[in-house]
């Protein structure tokens, strides 16, 4: 198409099309831009293409049948989404749970953080044509993927988290092995700061790229380590504080640039501060329950129901007509790896969610794509995008 | 210290803003329609605490709601302060089926831009003013709106082609003060050629 610049200059650009399946888009995500030799003029979005309809989905289960939902929108941190869908539910119930429990969802919560920071500065390294830092990435991310195998039975979508506590008590040795997982993520930072810090390649191809200021980013919604990295210290586990994450001793990480190079930096950095917590949360594991006793809520253990009445038709009640949360509307936001993950539930007094809305972090990032890549290359585009780490599966739900 | 419920009450007086009792956790406040934008920007620019985040836009269909009486949909807009960490505010709108328009508020922030056409793209309510009114996740040519309660979940739909996306960023050029002059030649297609090659052709 043949178009005016603003200075009235007659310019010939070729609109290009990238993905939907594209090496780089990490899912289906697709961009039509405006090309002036090298340079993206103009660049729209279009997403959609993982739509599942979620959020459709869930009005036809009970509320412990949402769980597994949530598994596959961010897949990378799967254990975190339950976590936030089961601790907005318990606010609805307005009930505590077990200090074990809470310490536990902490450790977990932190090891998926530290998986999907991995996950994103690997595979942003990779697009850049780095593979030697996504094999140190990836060792630590597979030992915390066995630990996973162990405590869940599954990899990736590990629906782990239960209304009112978890699915499972942690297995014997479980101490020794996040330990080992810990040790070798630390090793594995030192090895991608060495490959980073000083790579005049990845410095070429990530500082001052993709820039947003502060006020941007707040004004498009953005939040967790995307607005970190622009000089904002928010943070839910520090503003709103939940599972007492205000008493572990660790640090909001933020960057200064709100560049490419800083969202990656301060990802890899608050992986560090994810060691501080398990550290100090592994301290803290008492033996205790883990679920709350109310068959009202949680199913009564497999033991229970076998040996007495009231725990069958507990496990019966639960199980046909699902648990009733309180009638009423509320949204509440949890910090996962992507920033917050929030949902908005309506219920009816019933067995069944009436609505559940998600607040998917990525969406908001992934609304201001076209403000960071207009007037960079195009190979920039593809540094941008694995900064922001879009993850399909809850952009579109 | 200002609390929101002192924001609820200077809503009250200005807007005529009611509190919504369904919501027992935090606060909801229902404005109506005509009165939206002028909220958002008081809760963006004038409250004593600043809301400057849209956090997000969700829709409600209460048609098989138990008991409910009123308009059958809502859209339910959640802010966030900055400024004062932790401070949490929504609001709410109803909006009846024979009237479904809501003023948009995409100019005062960004993002509410995208939560619109979501909320119009699976509920069908329109939003006034705003600048590119398309569906978000579901396809160009997808007839309905999924989220209402009255479609059906396991309705299919046959879908043939992508999104064009070509006038949008003509559109997008316009924005950045540039003019088209000569427009690509897929632009102007007609449907038999656009089609060809598809599946349903």
């Amino acid at each position: 198409m043949i178009v005016l610049d603003p200075n009235g200059e007659k310019l010939n650009l070729m609109p290009l099309n990238v993905g939907p399946s594209h090496p780089a888009t990490h899912g289906c995500l697709r961009f039509l831009a405006a090309m002036d030799g090298e340079t993206i003029v103009a660049s729209v979005e279009e997403i959609g293409y993982l739509h599942r309809g979620f959020e459709k989905m869930v009005e036809r289960g009970t509320w412990q049948q949402v769980v597994p939902y949530t598994d596959r929108l961010n897949y990378c941190s799967a254990i975190m989404n339950n976590i936030a869908y089961c601790r907005t539910v318990e606010k609805m119930f307005g009930v505590d749970i077990p200090e074990r429990c809470k310490v536990l969802r902490v450790i977990v919560n932190e090891l998926s953080r530290i998986n999907d920071h991995f996950v994103c500065v690997a595979a942003a390294f990779q697009d850049l044509g780095g593979t030697t830092p996504f094999m140190y990435a990836f060792n630590p991310r597979e030992e915390i993927m066995c630990i996973w195998e162990k405590l869940t039975g599954a990899r990736l979508t590990n629906s782990f988290a239960r209304i009112g506590g978890l699915y499972r008590d942690s297995y014997d040795g479980f101490e020794k092995d996040v330990l080992a997982a810990l040790d070798s993520t630390e090793k594995a930072l030192k090895d991608l700061h060495a490959c980073l810090d000083r790579n005049r390649i990845f410095l070429d191809r990530t500082v001052g790229i993709g820039k947003i200021s502060a006020e941007k980013a707040i004004s498009y919604g953005w939040t967790g380590p995307c607005l970190r990295a622009s000089g904002v210290a928010s943070d839910l586990r520090k503003d709103e504080p939940y599972y007492d994450y205000e008493t572990y001793d660790w640090e909001v990480v933020v960057g200064t640039q709100g560049d490419c190079n800083d969202r990656l930096q301060v990802r890899l950095a608050e992986i560090e501060e994810s060691v501080k917590i398990v550290r100090q949360a592994l301290k803290r594991l008492a033996p205790g329950p883990v679920d709350i006793v109310d068959p009202r809520i949680r199913v009564p253990a497999h033991k229970l129901a076998y040996q007495d009445m009231e725990g069958l038709i507990g496990r019966f009640k639960s199980v046909y007509e699902g648990i009733r949360v309180p009638e009423g509307e509320f949204y509440c936001g949890t910090e996962c790896a992507n920033g917050e993950l929030g949902f908005t539930i309506v219920s009816d007094g019933s067995g069944h969610p009436y609505r559940i809305k998600v607040r998917p972090p990525c969406l908001t990032q992934f609304a201001a794509f076209h403000e960071l890549v207009e007037g960079g290359m195009l190979a920039d585009s593809m540094a941008v995008l694995s900064g922001l780490n879009i993850i399909a599966g809850e952009l579109d739900r | 210290m200002k609390t929101v419920e002192d924001i609820f009450s200077a809503l009250e007086e200005r807007f005529g803003a009611k509190r919504e009792m369904l919501d027992k956790w935090g606060m909801t406040v229902i404005v109506s329609a005509n009165y939206l934008h002028n909220a958002a920007q008081f809760l963006k620019c004038e409250s004593d605490i600043k809301f400057e985040m849209l956090v997000d836009i969700a829709g409600i269909d209460y048609l098989t709601y138990p008991n409910h009486e009123g308009p059958r949909f809502a859209v339910s807009y959640s802010f966030k302060s900055m400024s004062n960490a932790g401070a949490r505010f929504r609001l709410k709108v109803l909006v009846s089926e024979d009237n479904l328009s809501v003023p948009t508020i995409s100019d005062l922030y960004a993002n509410a831009n995208w939560y619109e056409r979501e909320v119009w793209d699976q509920f069908g309510i329109k939003f006034a003013g705003h600048p590119d009114l398309r569906r978000l996740l579901n396809h160009v040519e997808f007839v309905g709106h999924p989220l209402r309660k009255d479609y059906p979940a396991q309705k299919r739909q046959w879908l043939s082609t992508n999104d064009y996306l070509l006038p949008e960023l003509e559109q997008r050029l316009e924005v950045l003060g540039y003019k088209v002059i000569k427009r690509s030649k897929e632009v102007e297609t007609n449907d038999n050629e656009f089609l060809e090659g598809s599946i349903k052709a």
